[in-house]
């Protein structure tokens, strides 16, 4: 496990309100947690509990009704939308239950696609798109496929070697084993183990125990409130399950 | 955004054209038509125009012709009072008639022409003796003849210098009557081709000396009286004084002023073609806009993950709009490449213009100027930014959560 040190990131009574027309939805009811460099945790939570809003809100894809977001430090809850894609760019890297890889370019094109934002040429892109490939365990074999000739798990490590390539302070995974067989999401954590052995910050939203005990701390979200903190059992983790 | 990604938009554009092949295709030939009809119809209207000028030019900047209207007929006080306005060098009355005359096997008609033939040369640079000479005005039977006359279709003189040839002049005289005349006379000169003049074609002309239009082709009232302006630029104030002078008595035609008033035509025909045209940009536009709206809410979850990755709304603005650019300019390139080849088709089949009996065709290579393929250029692009700015600000605005959410 890696060395945990300062925060990454730190959210103090985040509040998300739905409005459409009259009617008001509480997506979050005043959230505040802090997550430090080299974590790995989880958030779990039934439907509707808030915990894709949360992802966003940490992930700067929405912006907070109420409440203070804190990345690296920085109040990033004021920012304009031109400096919350530079942070999101640099700071953040997401992978999504659907994969949400583009069919029309191929692996390595996809994988390339934050240095493309960032406008890093062609020619020091590919090496680092490759290497974020290998060390998720991806084969080079894979680099000129389209992403829909690849199987699921194939295609979750391609959209992970997307997040990690950019060299991200931390990674958001909203149900990243959700749309997978059991030995791809076997992968697939191993994957997210790996990386965080390696220092990488991570949070995974699931409502999978097995994918939730392989993090190091569980935050159970109810109605939009943190509900509490569970200790993650490794023997129930679904790499050590049969 | 720099360089780098302004290519790499440019090809991801290019990529997700090329998925959606048919649509594209349906919109660049949907563009390709307004450059098609611009530069075929410009193009081709400026060609004759400028045809037009320059016979009218060739046939003599300096020039101005005076004809009697009704019943006013020109005389010796007319020329006097010509000869006194500022800047006229020179006066010189004329006959005009039509003649048929034999060219080989044909009877063909021809003009003959009663002037002196030496104002001819002055006022039309172009034209030379190829021939023999010009005779003396006193040499009344001796004339000079046109190119088309000397030699027939198929390049074979027919008449030679020192041969003699018959005008056969129809006239209708009064009380209907039609009286035919044959008047023989000798060739001293043979002109060189000098092309295909519009109005007045000294290839197809008899020149004769002034007195032989009165003694041997029997005309009483002169034709018209030519005025030679010492300088081009005092040609139009020449001919207003003129005007003044008659107030509509007789008719003044200088070729200049021809010419202007053929360039303010051309130039309202090119304005209409340009307004046509229009029609047809505006068409484009609609075309384009309905593909990248239709591009843009297919790809609604795609642009939500660029926003993710980190592409700024301007990133995204400008990719879709990459989109619109490249199909434009395609279809823009198409266009004016078609345009291009239609114009040499549709000018190759030159312009008939029917007045009465006399026909004539004009035939010119169409005016293909950089200015106008920048011109169409620049419609074009108009064309993809207009088209496109809409769906791609749509994308660009659309918040990043609710894009990835869309199903």
């Amino acid at each position: 496990m890696s060395t945990v040190s300062e925060e990454v990131i730190r959210l103090e009574n985040v509040v998300k309100i739905y409005r459409v027309g009259e009617v008001v939805t509480y997506g979050l009811r005043g959230v505040s947690f802090s997550v430090r460099r080299g974590e790995l945790i989880s958030i779990m939570g039934p439907s509707g509990s808030g915990k894709s809003t949360l992802l966003n809100m940490i992930g700067l894809l929405d912006r907070p009704t109420k409440g203070k977001i804190y990345l690296d430090s920085i109040d990033v809850s004021k920012l304009s939308d031109r400096q919350l894609a530079y942070i999101r760019n640099r700071k953040i890297g997401f992978v999504f239950q659907q994969f949400n890889l583009i069919n029309r370019l191929t692996v390595l094109e996809n994988i390339e696609l934050p240095l493309i934002a960032r406008g890093i040429p062609r020619h020091q892109r590919i090496p680092l798109a490759v290497k974020a490939l290998l060390s998720v365990g991806g084969d080079k074999s894979w680099l000129r496929k389209r992403p829909n000739q690849l199987s699921g798990g194939q295609q979750q490590r391609v959209a992970i070697a997307r997040a990690i390539v950019g060299s991200p302070e931390i990674i958001l995974a909203d149900e990243p084993t959700g749309n997978l067989d059991r030995a791809s999401s076997k992968i697939v954590m191993e994957t997210f183990l790996k990386l965080n052995e390696q220092g990488q910050t991570i949070i995974i939203v699931t409502h999978d125990p097995e994918v939730a005990n392989c993090t190091r701390k569980i935050y159970l979200l109810r109605d939009g409130k943190i509900a509490g903190i569970v200790d993650p059992d490794p023997s129930k983790c679904i790499i050590n399950t049969v | 955004m720099n360089i780098t990604f302004l290519f790499d938009a440019l090809r991801l554009a290019l990529k997700a054209l090329t998925e959606r092949r048919l649509r594209a295709i349906l919109t660049i030939i949907g563009i390709a038509i307004g450059p098609i009809a611009l530069v075929t119809m410009s193009s081709v209207v400026r060609g004759y125009s400028n045809y037009v000028t320059s016979q009218l030019e060739a046939l003599g900047q300096n020039l101005i012709v005076v004809q009697s209207t009704g019943n006013y007929r020109l005389s010796e006080d007319d020329v006097d009072a010509l000869k006194k306005i500022p800047g006229v060098k020179r006066v010189e009355p004329y006959y005009m008639i039509k003649a048929t005359i034999k060219i080989g096997a044909e009877n063909e008609d021809i003009i003959a022409y009663a002037v002196p033939i030496d104002l001819i040369f002055e006022a039309m640079s172009g034209l030379k003796i190829l021939e023999g000479s010009i005779p003396s005005q006193t040499e009344i039977i001796k004339v000079v003849i046109g190119y088309d006359i000397a030699f027939d279709e198929n390049g074979n003189q027919v008449y030679y210098v020192g041969d003699t040839i018959t005008l056969t002049i129809y006239k209708v005289e009064e009380g209907g009557k039609v009286s035919i005349k044959r008047v023989n006379v000798l060739v001293a000169g043979i002109l060189d081709k000098f092309g295909g003049a519009f109005f007045l074609s000294p290839d197809r002309t008899v020149f004769l000396s002034p007195d032989a239009g009165k003694k041997l082709l029997g005309l009483k009232d002169w034709s018209g009286i030519l005025v030679l302006a010492s300088n081009s630029k005092l040609v139009l104030p020449i001919e207003q004084e003129i005007r003044e002078m008659y107030h509509g008595n007789v008719d003044v035609i200088s070729f200049q002023g021809i010419a202007k008033v053929i360039n303010s035509i051309t130039g309202a025909m090119d304005f209409i073609t340009f307004s046509t045209s229009l029609a047809a940009f505006a068409v484009a536009i609609a075309g384009v806009a309905a593909t990248m709206i239709t591009s843009v809410i297919e790809r609604i979850r795609e642009i939500g993950v660029m926003k993710a990755v980190g592409f700024t709304n301007n990133q995204v603005l400008f990719m879709i709009l990459a989109e619109s650019l490249v199909m434009s300019i395609i279809g823009g390139g198409i266009g004016i490449t078609l345009g291009v080849i239609g114009a040499y088709i549709l000018a190759s089949k030159g312009f008939t213009i029917k007045a009465g009996t006399t026909t004539v065709v004009i035939s010119a290579p169409p005016a293909i100027t950089p200015e106008l393929i920048l011109n169409t250029i620049g419609i074009v692009v108009l064309v993809g930014i207009i088209g496109g700015i809409f769906p791609a600000y749509r994308a660009a605005k659309i918040p990043p959560a609710v894009a990835l959410r869309y199903e």
